[in-house]
């Protein structure tokens, strides 16, 4: 047994003072990381004319063409759609990041993980951050479109506030978990970009929930994804979404970091050489 | 205090390469000079024997060259130290702040400025504070990068950023710093200048264990060295000895 691990308690030999400093420790890391992913988003755009509005009109595009699409297939005024369309599509844009820039953490940052004795869930926090930065530039659409009066504003809406916590929360987690096993097993990342292709079609992004004919409920009903969706959605189109969603991502989150302290457990260790 | 001990270590660095049992063609690692004892395999994962049965002690004020032929274990070595590498067997203890400096692991983000590399090293490694203005102060006077530290990191050269690299690692005496032979990328000027500084360092009474190629450099930096021949200790001790016993190894037969 190594005595030292940097980032592994050194040499207390209990496994059960183990948790609570590694959780204080990743807490007290979060704000180092958001400085990183702050400092990589401003050299990201250093390069670009117009920066940081890119990432705004590429779902702002996506958002437009996906709800026209919709209203021509499905029926409805494009101008009733917009709003639910554009806010799943903001939503999703930041599920699936967090899964695919969470997964390939480790692996784009072999170089340094191989090198630098930094603690490895800054680079976890720095990627979840990176995406809550670009989060903030899409939900600016949220506002032109209130703005625009497309979508209604109440005290509900504050409630998303909640879910967009919990959905964090949770790609944290999610981050440690695929990053680990995709730096282990390289086919993952291909299958999980292939699952989540398809889980963007199943999931009610674009369409609603209520076009699902009642024997085949069981797509929405037993999609997480949607749950995560609707609890920052719904608030913001001024209804209460109801309490099983946030149970259920309570109680993802509870399960979640526990899958991820295990994963952790397991292989911290040997990550240099996953990446090496 | 500050100690390193390493009791029996053996480091076994698994290959995950889904072809990797196609390698073990290659023929006869034993006649090889360069690299390693022996290669294995388990399943389909290859498995390097990187360093074999390592004993060795160092205390405070020890500065410690590590020599050898390519892939012989020294940055190897170095990572077990620096906790990036778990040993297989055998005990890794290591007591006090080690600041690892391989590779040009200090550049965090190529896009970023020196000034913001610095930074964000601060934020990383927990410098204090409050003494950030005269960390970069101090920085700004070693390196001499001068409106350079204004500029990407990734436009420096390599001695700029090894410049960069030094002297971010020392600015806070570290308990044990450990450094790859990317310190010699440094023009003459900033060696005499690095010695200088690990000069003031070990009479605060520190580890420091270097890897290099460069016998004026472990003869400038270092009073002991450790010869690693194919992951084995070959010898460890004074090091003008280690130096003659490392000139026979290499004109004599493998």
């Amino acid at each position: 047994m190594a005595e030292l691990m940097t980032d592994i308690p050194v040499g207390t030999g209990e496994p059960k003072a183990f948790y609570v400093p590694l959780a204080i420790r990743t807490v007290k890391n979060l704000r180092t990381c958001l400085r990183w992913a702050w400092l990589d988003i401003v050299c990201h755009y250093r390069r670009s004319r117009i920066g940081p509005l890119w990432e705004t009109i590429n779902v702002l595009v996506m958002v437009l063409g996906l709800s026209v699409v919709s209203s021509a297939v499905i029926g409805g005024d494009v101008s009733d759609l917009i709003g639910y369309i554009g806010l799943g599509i903001i939503i999703w844009t930041t599920i699936s990041a967090l899964i695919l820039e969470g997964m390939t953490t480790f692996v784009r940052n072999a170089g340094l993980i191989t090198t630098s004795n930094v603690s490895i869930d800054c680079y976890v926090g720095r990627t979840v951050f990176r995406t809550l930065i670009v989060f903030c530039h899409h939900i600016v659409l949220y506002f032109l479109g209130l703005a625009l009066l497309l979508v209604p504003l109440s005290w509900t809406s504050l409630l998303s506030l909640v879910g967009i916590a919990l959905l964090f929360i949770n790609g944290y987690w999610v981050g440690v978990v695929l990053a680990f096993l995709c730096a282990r097993f390289r086919d993952l990342e291909l299958i999980i970009r292939n699952l989540l292709q398809l889980a963007f079609f199943i999931t009610p992004v674009f369409w609603k929930a209520d076009l699902v004919v009642s024997s085949k409920r069981a797509i929405v009903d037993y999609n997480v994804l949607f749950y995560f969706i609707e609890i920052i959605r719904a608030p913001l189109l001024g209804q209460v979404p109801p309490f099983t969603y946030y149970a259920v991502a309570v109680g993802c989150t509870i399960v979640g970091y526990i899958i991820a302290v295990l994963v952790y457990q397991r292989m911290r260790r040997q990550l240099a050489f996953f990446v090496a | 205090m500050t100690l390193v001990r390493l009791t029996n270590v053996n480091v076994r660095i698994p290959i995950y390469d889904s072809h990797a049992l196609r390698l073990i063609r290659l023929p006869a690692f034993g006649r090889a000079k360069v690299g390693t004892q022996a290669i294995s395999h388990s399943g389909a994962v290859l498995i390097i024997h990187a360093l074999n049965s390592l004993n060795l002690e160092l205390h405070d004020g020890d500065r410690v060259c590590l020599i050898g032929h390519n892939g012989a274990g020294k940055t190897t070595l170095l990572r077990v130290l620096a906790g990036i590498y778990p040993a297989s067997t055998g005990k890794v203890e290591v007591v006090g702040k080690v600041f690892a400096l391989l590779g040009n692991s200090m550049m965090m983000n190529p896009d970023a400025t020196g000034c913001e590399t610095i930074k964000l090293v601060a934020n990383l490694f927990h410098w204090p504070e409050e003494r950030m203005a005269e960390f970069i102060r101090d920085i700004e006077e070693f390196t001499e990068l001068g409106e350079y530290l204004s500029l990407p990191t990734r436009v420096y050269s390599a001695g700029m950023q090894t410049r960069l690299a030094f002297a971010m690692a020392t600015v806070q005496t570290p308990d044990i710093l450990l450094i790859d032979e990317g310190i010699g990328a440094g023009d003459a000027h900033f060696q005499e200048k690095a010695q200088a500084r690990v000069q003031q360092f070990i009479s605060r009474a520190k580890i420091i264990v270097l890897a290099s190629h460069s016998i004026q450099l472990c003869r400038a930096m270092c009073s002991k060295a450790l010869i690693l021949n194919k992951g084995t200790q070959d010898f460890f001790g004074d090091i003008e000895e280690g130096l003659d016993r490392y000139a026979q190894l290499r004109d004599g037969p493998a």
